[in-house]
């Protein structure tokens, strides 16, 4: 049992010490042969030890032999190896194991080194944990990091460890010899390897005897600080690694040393805290300097200026409304985000100041029955302007090949909807830019099947001025259908310019561009704008062909078949450039804000939250705080875009997009008006109007539209009859007959926002029966 | 509703009838029947406190039968469930006289009903239709547009909303598929909804409409989905669907889609059929400016006081909503209307407030004819009959004098539960 723990504590001198007591104790077990063999082998190994110039009692000689089986070369090796002073052991100890021992063997030997070192008495349990202060460690106690003390000689390995042991002297030896020579190294033992970790590099080679050599390489070893510097490759003044190695070396472990310390009760102070004791621990610490990650930020971007700000999120949502705390967001990517104050531009004045400078805009919405090719004629327009590359329409022109549509490439363009390409039909309005050199415009493509007129209405709500597209050849299907209807869609929603565009002149009968045709057209249309209410001067008429693309952009050639239209008329865009209104009103950009949402959308990663639509009045940046109704809740306007382009800011009659934020998708849905915090649109369930009827108008059920709002309600009376001046005609009367003009009362089924003075349809049973004015809400 | 006895004279309307509701439209039935005053007897579960002679309470829920005085009713349409407040008018040793209870029928349980008034005509057709035992047409249909879609069960005597989604899709735009992604989440939403509403088990008529294309993608998502998962409930629903056109997702389309022959061939009701037609006409009279057509309670009773309301073509028009007005002098003057116009060999139909053609009406003030012969400017003589009388300026479509409530506010009740 003895010899198998002596395998376990190989270097145990407590054991050692027993060992000889036990030896002591154990002499009368010696057997005859034992004393025999001792008397025999003792003078043997003694001649040899002697050899090798090491001195050793005949007790230890005599233990060895006995350990070692009488086997005299063995226990030669291990009194000459235990007698023999070594003063580096602990530097090679590492070495002289190649088996790793367990952690709990290391403790406990390390504690036992330490206790013998310190000259510990034998002691109880209880005087072992006297001086332990359990919780509250004085400075004394703390584990900070002392030089290497020598450790005494030990035992080395009892098994045949010789020749390992040789191998180490002589690597020591060689090792003090290197140390020598070199310069003398950083003293301070307490410099572990993390010590070195945490030294600034640059401060290290200025310590260095000779400067540095290659200024060059300094960006790239500092960016591999964390790792310990490569020892082959070491720059020109030898930083010997011997120098370093016994940095490597563990110390005694915290544990340990506090455990063993015995420390007179007077030095321990109990008001210590033990943040006191962290804090002087701390000081004695080699993470005093910088760290390379401090030094690494600080000359990096500057967040600590940013540090007081990232807690803005959560003061904003306390008081958003607080001009002061604006929050904007230029750059989500960064790990916090910083937040883009409000620049708090006078929008009015910069606005009217730019004027001269700025490029006409205007979006016009094109209407006309279904099937007269608006969503072709555009797909041309912007085609033959540059906005949609011909690689593109190529590609629609491909793909609508293979579904047997190739005559729909064009309106492709357009028609972006998987089911709009599907069926050929527009189904939703479409938004697109392009600008000439004279004008930005948007089109606003509108579907022309009668059961999309309520996405026409909200397209013709954000224009400036109307195309009307009507077929050369199908003038009277128009005249019955949705060209008439949106002629006067057109002008309920309060659109004063039209222009004509007379399409499929290519296709006319009885030979391709007809002037008879057109002439006769031109006169039909005219006739009925002009009953519609349009002023002649308003309206102008332009003949082409949207799908072979004459009269659009470019005028015909002289020999084409087309050429006479050269002569008397403008192309397309001339005229739409001609009738784009002259700037918009200044008064509408102070008043204020308001934005009927045409979409809700993503728009894109860095802005979850989008909306679309014409601003009415007002203007906005980013950081104003805008309030969503009927919803009432708040938001924060994050950035703006117009016409596809981040700007500072947008004003009324601008079809620009909003980025939001600090505001739930939920609460926000198409129809609902953005509007100033402070003078919010009212959300109101019933509102009185003045309306023309276009057919008989009962108290009934009828679809309210307002702009791009679309929601049911009822006639629930009608006030009166009135004439054009609005002099009230009847009181109560039964019924308003079509074409006349009366103020009605409408409830509507949930509360929407709505004002005196927008314009508002009233549709039943899928054609409008009326339009007109909001005259009161409420009530 | 089953009839199970009654004892009804004839000639005073006295009595007392014994009615077991079946399913849920029973109390709809039980709703237009039950009027205050009248005495209504049914089981019941009060809470009973008792007071021994040391003063201590004991607390005992006691199942009786209970004879009330109605004062109030109260219906909700989605549950279907009624609750007729009213004070005990017989004695027994749990409740004391005159003590208020509130009923809730229930089905499968008899109630006894007895006029104070006496039962008049509207009430014995009232009663007459409850207890018609045909065969009863129901279809479920979805209202929808992008983005919006009501669910609805259509009934022969009401259509209830029992689910509206509403979900903001976003427009579409080049390179981005969120449109589509989202309306096929909408297309799963909707029909997530719709499958927890219908009984699968016994599947009814499904009927979808909506402008454009959204009816017909829907019901093409619906087949997908049947024949993707392998619930056989689903498929046996595919082929009792029909798809129709109305102008909007609205609630109030569904009249123009039932009154569409597509669907009037697969409803049984030739009630509704008939009524539609008949509003239909009456707004065809009024387009065309004929002084034959009028609405209105002052117009209309004018009309029936001069016998215009008579053989040959004459017709009233009147929603039930006027017959449950609480105030008893309201409601025998709408009887007394409808017997004037019956004796005179004219043609009365009552509408039900809670069906399509019913709202119609009410939108007209619930009450509207067509004339035999045409009066002309018969309003201008109703305001000059007012201001001779020097009655209120407000006219019935508000409600308040003609005692029409619930006209607006019962309606809206029941729309946008």
């Amino acid at each position: 049992m003895q010899r198998v723990k002596n395998v376990g504590y190989d270097e145990d001198e407590l054991y050692d010490e027993e060992d000889d007591v036990y030896e002591e104790d154990g002499d009368p077990g010696y057997t005859a042969e034992d004393r025999a063999n001792f008397s025999a082998l003792t003078p043997v190994v003694r001649a040899e030890l002697e050899e090798a110039g090491v001195q050793a009692s005949d007790q230890d000689i005599g233990a060895a032999l006995w350990h070692y089986f009488w086997d005299v070369g063995k226990s030669v090796s291990y009194l000459k190896n235990s007698r023999t002073p070594r003063p580096q052991q602990q530097g090679v100890k590492k070495e002289d194991k190649p088996k790793a021992k367990s952690k709990f063997d290391e403790a406990a030997q390390k504690s036992a080194e330490t206790a013998a070192h310190a000259d510990m008495p034998p002691m109880s349990a209880a005087d072992w944990f006297r001086d332990v202060p359990w919780t509250q460690i004085p400075p004394e106690m703390e584990g900070s990091i002392v030089p290497a003390t020598p450790v005494i000689p030990r035992p080395k390995l009892l098994g045949g460890s010789s020749k390992l042991a040789r191998l180490a002297e002589e690597r020591r030896k060689k090792a003090v010899a290197a140390a020598n020579v070199a310069s003398p190294p950083v003293t301070n033992g307490a410099s572990s390897s993390l010590d070195r970790l945490s030294r600034p590099k640059d401060t290290k080679e200025n310590e260095a005897p000779v400067p540095k050599v290659e200024p060059k390489r300094y960006p790239i070893r500092k960016k591999r600080e964390p790792t310990p510097p490569p020892k082959e490759p070491t720059p020109p003044p030898p930083e010997p690694e011997e120098e370093e190695k016994p940095d490597l070396r563990a110390s005694p472990t915290s544990f340990g040393r506090t455990l063993a310390a015995s420390l007179p009760h007077s030095r321990y102070t109990p008001s210590m805290t033990l943040k006191d004791m962290l804090g002087s621990g701390v000081t004695e610490d080699p993470f005093k300097g910088p760290s390379p990650d401090d030094t690494k930020l600080t000359n990096g971007c500057s967040i600590t200026g940013n540090t007081g700000k990232t807690k803005q999120p959560a003061a904003n949502g306390l008081a958003k409304k607080t001009e002061a705390l604006k929050l904007g967001d230029s750059a989500p990517s960064a790990p916090s985000p910083p937040k883009v104050r409000s620049k708090g531009l006078d929008v009015p004045n910069l606005w009217a100041g730019g004027k001269s400078k700025r490029k006409a805009s205007a979006a016009f919405v094109v209407i006309g029955h279904v099937d007269h090719g608006k969503s072709t004629l555009m797909g041309r327009l912007l085609l033959d302007t540059g906005a949609v590359s011909q690689r593109d329409v190529d590609r629609y022109q491909k793909q609508a090949t293979e579904l047997g549509k190739s005559s729909f490439a064009l309106a492709w363009v357009m028609d972006t909807g998987t089911e709009e390409r599907e069926r050929g039909v527009t189904v939703d309005i479409a938004q697109h830019h392009f600008s000439t050199d004279s004008v930005n415009f948007t089109i606003l493509d509108a579907p022309g099947h009668r059961d999309f007129v309520p996405n026409m209405i909200g397209g013709a709500s954000m224009a400036d001025l109307a195309v009307l597209v009507v077929d050369a050849n199908q003038l009277e299907s128009g005249m019955k259908g949705q060209t008439r209807e949106h002629v006067l869609l057109a002008k309920a929603v309060g659109l004063k310019r039209v222009l004509v565009a007379v399409n499929k002149l290519d296709a006319t009968a009885p030979y391709s561009w007809s002037q008879d045709v057109f002439q006769k057209v031109k006169n039909d249309v005219l006739k009925f704008l002009g009953e519609a209410g349009f002023a002649a001067n308003d309206i102008t008429v332009v003949p082409c062909s949207g799908l072979s693309g004459e009269n659009v952009a470019k005028a015909p050639k002289p020999n084409e078949p087309a050429a006479w239209v050269a002569r008397t008329d403008l192309t397309l865009l001339k005229a739409l450039e001609q009738a784009v209104p002259s700037g918009g009103n200044g008064d509408a950009v102070k008043r204020p804000l308001r934005m009927q949402v045409a979409d809700v959308f993503r728009g894109g990663i860095t802005n979850p939250l989008s909306v679309s639509g014409r601003m009415t009045a007002g203007n906005a940046q980013p950081g104003d705080p805008v309030l969503v109704q009927p919803s009432g809740e708040t938001a924060t306007v994050r950035g703006v875009e117009v016409s596809g382009e981040p700007r500072d800011y947008a004003v009324a009659g601008d079809i620009c997009t909003l980025h939001l934020t600090d505001i739930d998708p939920i609460h926000i849905c198409t129809g609902d008006v953005v509007c100033d915090p402070s003078q919010k649109v009212p959300v109101v369930e019933s509102f009185t109007a003045e309306i023309e009827a276009l057919d008989s108008l009962l108290p009934q059920s009828v679809d309210v539209h307002l702009g791009r709002l679309h929601t049911a309600g009822s006639i629930t009376r009608l006030v009166a009859t009135v004439d054009d001046k609005g002099v009230t005609l009847k009181k109560k009367p039964r019924m308003v007959k079509a074409g006349q003009r009366a103020i009605v009362k409408v409830a509507v089924e949930d509360g929407v926002p709505v004002e005196g003075g927008e314009m508002v349809v009233l549709r039943a049973q899928g054609e409008t029966v009326g339009f007109g004015i909001v005259e009161r809400t409420g009530g | 509703m089953r009839l199970i006895r009654q004892n009804i004279e004839r000639k005073t309307g006295a009595g007392s009838a014994t009615l077991l509701p079946e399913e849920p439209e029973d109390m709809w039935h039980a709703y237009n029947l039950i009027r205050p005053t009248d005495l209504l007897r049914a089981s019941a579960i009060r809470k009973v406190v008792t007071e021994s002679g040391s003063g201590s309470r004991s607390n005992e829920r006691v199942h009786m039968t209970l004879t009330i005085r109605v004062t109030k009713l109260d219906f909700d349409p989605q549950a279907a469930q009624l609750h007729v407040s009213g004070r005990v008018a017989v004695e027994n040793k749990h409740v004391k006289l005159g003590s208020f209870h509130t009923l809730d029928l229930e089905l499968q349980r008899n109630f006894t009903l007895e006029k104070a008034e006496g039962w008049d005509s509207v009430a014995l057709d009232t009663l007459k239709e409850a207890i018609n035992q045909d065969a009863k047409a129901q279809l479920w249909a979805v209202v929808m547009q992008e983005g919006l879609a009501n669910i609805c069960l259509i009934t022969d005597h009401q259509t209830i909303l029992r689910q509206r989604v509403e979900v903001n899709l976003p427009k579409k735009r080049a390179g981005s598929t969120d449109h589509d992604k989202s309306l096929q989440r909408f297309y799963q939403t909707t029909f997530d909804s719709l499958l927890r509403q219908l009984d699968l088990a016994n599947p009814k008529p499904l009927l979808l409409a909506s402008p454009g294309f959204t009816a017909g993608s829907f019901h093409q998502f619906i087949k997908t989905q049947a024949s993707n998962g392998g619930n056989k409930q689903i498929q046996q629903l595919v082929p009792k669907i029909t798809v129709a056109h109305s102008a909007s997702g609205h609630l109030h389309s569904l009249a123009e889609v039932l009154a569409s022959p597509a669907v009037t061939s697969k409803l049984s009701d030739t009630k509704f059929a008939r009524e539609t037609q008949l509003m239909d006409r009456f707004f065809e009279l009024i387009r065309k400016d004929d002084a034959r057509a009028w609405y209105g309670p002052k117009e209309c009773e004018l009309a029936v006081e001069r016998g215009a309301v008579g053989k040959g073509g004459g017709v009233l028009l009147i929603s039930n909503s006027l017959f449950r007005s609480q105030n008893i002098q309201t409601r025998k003057r709408w009887v007394r209307l409808v017997d004037e116009v019956k004796e005179g060999g004219g043609e009365v139909r009552v509408f039900s407030s809670m069906h399509e053609s019913g709202k119609r009406l009410e939108g007209l003030g619930g009450i509207a004819t067509i004339l035999t012969w045409p009066i002309e400017d018969l309003d201008e003589e109703v305001d000059g009959v007012q201001e001779g009388q020097d009655m209120p300026d407000e006219d019935g479509v508000d409600g308040g004098v003609d005692g029409i409530e619930g006209v607006s506010g019962h309606d809206e009740d029941i729309d946008f539960l």
